[in-house]
């Protein structure tokens, strides 16, 4: 550009140079790029189109579980005895975390951990994808905990299991582990029934991780069905705190109610000492887990008496007011002595329960035979399994010699040489207070009249009832009187087995009773472990418990009381001394 | 000299009654507003994750583009005449930036040092290089138009400032702007009239430094072979390919719609930058991207017309200028898109005037301001020569071949 005339003779040069055809081949493979391009895209959105979606939905396309919570538990009003309830459980993926991030500080903080170690946890498992952090806390929590905003750390909806009534039903409920599957009781022995079936649908998720909508469902989430047992909690609270009572009072090793309604075989209240709270299970001790209603057993004794009795009254060879001679007060077999308490001499069936003479069954046994004897134990319940359904029941021991030796069928006419649990105990007084019919006990509420079978007669039944009357207005069982109530019951006190055999001084202290007399509702059976100081026998310890929860629990189920006020007055001024 | 032979007279003969002018400004104009609507689609989650504010990148993108409109605006109105002038100039500031870069002044990301910070926001300086450097070639090629068509020494001195240039790009490393420099100003010299012949050397050279490329900078080589066959590996290097074609399969005919891109979701990096051509696919399906695509041919298409009507009417720089500018925008639209759909191998280049980026936004405006200021020189020629006298209309534009 130094001077015009160079300047013109380019520009000429350029025009003459400048050819069209170079115009139209770039132009040319331009719109040849252009065209490839187009057919490009024509290709990829049209042709490839579904290989390349479904590689897209291999990317991005999961399978999600649909929560489906486990069935609560609840009493026979509907009372709530576990339940599961959502709550947060905070989860972490080492890969996004680097454990040097300071924000771990407030995270440790807030979730109550060792920052040191979580730091550590993270490091060492810097190759995973989860690990917990911390399971199951309050919502409230975790989202503190998601509001520091440290990337690489969730939280996701779990359940939890609560227990409202505690301790008070905690050994015929359970309890179930982190995982909500069921390790103890109903929430073991109903785990499937409980236990609800996960839900699967599919989503679509970004490359974090997050969903970002829902796409279909492929299975429908069933949650947990619910399970209605027969406990009436007010019964079972009631139970509960006067067995406390009694245990604490006492210094006893521990001890067990069962109460059962005697026109269904339905169990309205079973508790035992020492219990657990269910919720904190951090200092729980192996051996209070255990339902001693039902997993443990023991030698029934005295409270064996009565169905002696019925097996007399109904081999037709006595009567109630039959006399029978115990002097002088013990009999020999052997090296092994039968004593009681003094020499009653001649006594009838209804004295010998009243005050219950060992010398007396053991003469009435002998009579009868022991295949006789023993089928009427049987018929009534005991050496079989209750049928409830409930893990680790205790059968117990129903001796069935070839031949019988003496002294083997005297000690079983009071209750020794065999063993029961609470519940088989139970059930066979549930038998005399409903007029000899046996009843499949549950757990579950029975809404259907329930098919009993009949194993005593409608008589005998009713004349053990009353001598269990006399027992306990007039014999060993006086302190068992319940209230406005006419009751009847018997007593019984038998040795510990321990490590060397029979323990001498320590006892098992039991009681077994219904009321009302005329039309009983109810049975309980009591037994305590191994009352200290002076009072061990049945008669001083489980009987009062007795007429404690006797007296509130006919109040709470509406029962009419006995309108005769002046047989409790003169019931008051009688002498007191009974043994069991 | 009888009769003009006027191959491509359609667009040339039409250019007086309708002007190319509208049609540069409405596809520029619908791509810049196609670029921040996508933009704000396409970093929502990502920006959200980054910064904390969806809108992050596409408040940027919005200033920058009423930026680059005003900074069009004023490139519209600097003469031709200066441009001309100021070709050493031009290669100066287009050398420095790249020497400045590659000195501690650098900023690097992801192992490439293509930034200056300026405070505000980093220059990247291949965009600055590309103009300046197309402005000074543009001036060689007009002030030695005769030794460069006839002397291998014209031809090898272009090609001498070019390969340095070149080399300083590759060192950032910044391949995808080395090819499409180079191809442009090849371009432009072949346009002024270089025989073939010439160019026989310097493609086989290209040839050469390709494949040193390709075996001394081993992930290159990886990223060829992974774009032929993204699946093989597409968890690792093919994995932003696969991603990017999963994105247009997703969007068949009609697309996902606006804002119900599944790739953006972390899947595909570069989702609102070099990938955002993907994203309008899967959002807006075939038909989306076509509209793009012919968007982009009509830009490049008017950006020839206006450099051709330059040519014809006696403005030799104004055309070469036009020529490479468009070029520019050209082929680096074509190589996003031809990456986009797994046709070229992966190269880190923003789609003009769609992608975010500061720089490379700023620098298409600057092209979009000197082709109108071109097409209204040359409308202001014309009128002039109109007014000057009807006789000297016959020594317009002649075409001998």
């Amino acid at each position: 550009m130094a001077n015009s005339k160079p300047s013109t003779n380019v520009k000429q040069l350029l025009i003459a140079g400048l050819s069209a055809w170079r115009f139209g081949m770039v132009l040319g493979v331009f719109l040849l790029a252009v065209l490839a391009i187009a057919w490009r895209l024509v290709d990829l959105h049209v042709i490839d189109q579904e290989f390349l979606r479904q590689q897209g939905d291999v990317r991005t396309i999961r399978t999600e579980t649909i929560d489906a919570h486990r069935g609560m538990i609840v009493d026979r009003h509907g009372e709530p005895l576990a339940v599961s309830t959502p709550v947060e459980t905070v989860w972490a993926n080492p890969r996004e975390i680097d454990p040097q991030d300071p924000r771990l500080t407030p995270v440790a903080r807030l979730l109550g951990l060792d920052e040191r170690a979580l730091r550590n946890r993270i490091r060492e498992l810097g190759g995973r994808e989860f690990i917990y952090v911390r399971r199951k806390i309050q919502p409230d929590l975790a989202r503190q905990v998601l509001a520091v905003g440290l990337p690489g750390i969730y939280s996701r909806r779990e359940y939890r299991r609560y227990y409202p009534a505690g301790e008070v039903t905690a050994h015929v409920v359970g309890f179930t582990n982190i995982d909500e599957w069921g390790q103890e009781g109903i929430e073991l022995s109903f785990d499937n029934w409980l236990t609800g079936k996960v839900g699967l649908k599919r989503v679509l998720k970004d490359n974090r991780g997050r969903q970002i909508k829902d796409l279909n469902l492929v299975r429908d989430a069933r949650p947990g069905r619910d399970i209605t047992l027969s406990l009436d909690l007010r019964l079972q609270y009631l139970a509960y705190r006067e067995l406390k009572a009694v245990v604490q009072a006492h210094g006893a090793r521990g001890g067990t109610l069962v109460m059962l309604d005697v026109n269904t075989g339905e169990v309205l209240a079973m508790v035992n000492q020492n219990s657990y709270n269910p919720n904190d299970r951090s200092q729980i001790s192996p051996e209070s887990l255990r339902n001693k209603a039902i997993t443990d057993l023991f030698e029934p004794g005295s409270t064996i008496k009565p169905l002696t009795v019925a097996a007399a009254l109904e081999s037709g060879l006595y009567r109630p007011e039959s006399k029978i001679d115990t002097a002088p007060g013990f009999l020999r077999f052997g090296r092994f002595t039968i004593r009681d308490a003094r020499n009653y001499g001649e006594m009838s069936l209804t004295d010998i329960i009243a005050r219950s003479s060992n010398v007396g069954t053991s003469r009435i046994a002998a009579e009868l035979g022991g295949d006789q004897l023993r089928d009427l134990l049987f018929r009534m319940g005991l050496g079989q399994a209750t049928g409830v359904g409930f893990p680790g029941e205790a059968v117990g021991v129903l001796p069935s010699p070839a031949r019988w030796r003496p002294v083997e069928l005297a000690t079983l006419s009071y209750g020794y040489g065999m063993s029961v649990n609470a519940l088989q105990l139970a059930q066979a007084y549930m038998v005399i207070a409903n007029g000899g019919i046996r009843y499949p006990l549950s757990l579950m509420r029975v809404d259907e009249p329930p098919q009993g079978e009949r194993v005593l007669s409608e008589s005998v039944s009713r004349q053990v009832r009353h001598m269990l009357q006399v027992a306990v207005e007039n014999g060993t069982g006086r302190r068992a009187r319940v209230a406005l109530y006419e009751s009847g019951g018997k007593t019984g006190t038998v040795h510990l087995v321990g490590s060397q055999g029979y323990e001498h001084d320590q006892y098992k202290a039991i009681f077994a009773g219904l009321a009302p007399v005329e039309d009983p509702r109810i049975v309980t059976v009591i037994a305590v472990d191994a009352p200290q100081g002076g009072e061990y026998y049945g008669g001083e310890v489980a009987a009062p418990v007795f007429s404690r929860v006797m007296g509130d629990a006919l109040r709470l189920l509406n029962v009419r009381p006995a309108l005769e006020a002046d047989a409790m007055i003169s019931a008051g001024s009688r002498p007191s001394g009974a043994r069991g | 000299m009888s009769k003009p032979d006027l191959r491509f007279s359609m667009p040339l003969a039409s250019a007086s009654a309708a002007s190319p002018l509208p049609w540069l400004l409405i596809s520029a104009t619908a791509l810049l507003v196609i670029g921040v609507v996508m933009i704000a689609s396409a970093s929502v989650d990502i920006a959200a994750q980054m910064t904390g504010n969806s809108f992050y990148f596409m408040t940027r993108q919005l200033i920058y583009a009423g930026l680059g409109c005003a900074v069009a605006l004023g490139i519209a109105n600097v003469p031709l005449a200066w441009w001309e002038r100021s070709g050493w100039l031009m290669l100066g500031i287009g050398l420095a930036a790249l020497v400045l870069v590659l000195t501690p002044f650098g900023h690097t990301v992801n192992g490439s040092t293509r930034w200056i910070p300026l405070g505000l926001f980093n220059v990247q300086v291949s965009e600055v290089t590309k103009i300046c450097l197309i402005a000074y070639l543009a001036g060689y090629v007009v002030r030695r138009r005769e030794e460069l068509v006839h002397t291998w020494s014209g031809f090898l001195k272009p090609l001498l400032v070019l390969g340095l240039a070149s080399t300083l790009l590759v060192m950032q490393p910044d391949f995808g702007a080395t090819v499409v420099l180079m191809t442009a100003a090849m371009g432009m010299i072949f346009l002024s009239g270089v025989r073939l012949s010439r160019f026989m050397p310097l493609i086989g050279l290209t040839a050469v430094i390709g494949v040193l490329l390709v075996i001394f900078e081993p992930y290159r080589l990886k990223r060829v072979v992974s774009y032929l066959d993204p699946w093989q590996d597409q968890f690792n290097s093919g994995y932003q390919l696969t991603q990017s074609l999963i994105a247009f399969g997703r969007g068949e005919w009609t697309g996902l719609g606006l804002g119900n891109s599944v790739q953006k979701l972390f899947f595909l990096p570069e989702a609102h930058t070099d990938f955002i051509f993907a994203i309008i696919a899967e959002e807006f399906g075939l038909f989306g991207s076509l509209a793009v695509l012919v968007l982009f041919a009509v830009l490049v298409t008017v950006g020839f017309v206006i450099a051709r009507l330059a040519e014809r009417d006696g403005m030799p720089f104004a055309a070469c200028f036009a020529y490479g500018l468009t070029l520019l925008v050209g082929l680096q639209a074509a190589i996003n898109m031809g990456v986009s759909t797994g046709l070229l191998p992966t190269k880190g280049l923003t789609l003009p005037l769609v992608s975010y980026g500061g720089s490379s936004l700023l620098a298409n405006c600057v092209i979009i301001g000197v082709l109108a200021r071109i097409e209204m020189e040359r409308q202001d020629l014309r009128q002039q020569k109109a007014e000057a006298g009807k006789g000297t209309r016959q020594g317009g534009a002649r075409y001998v071949d």
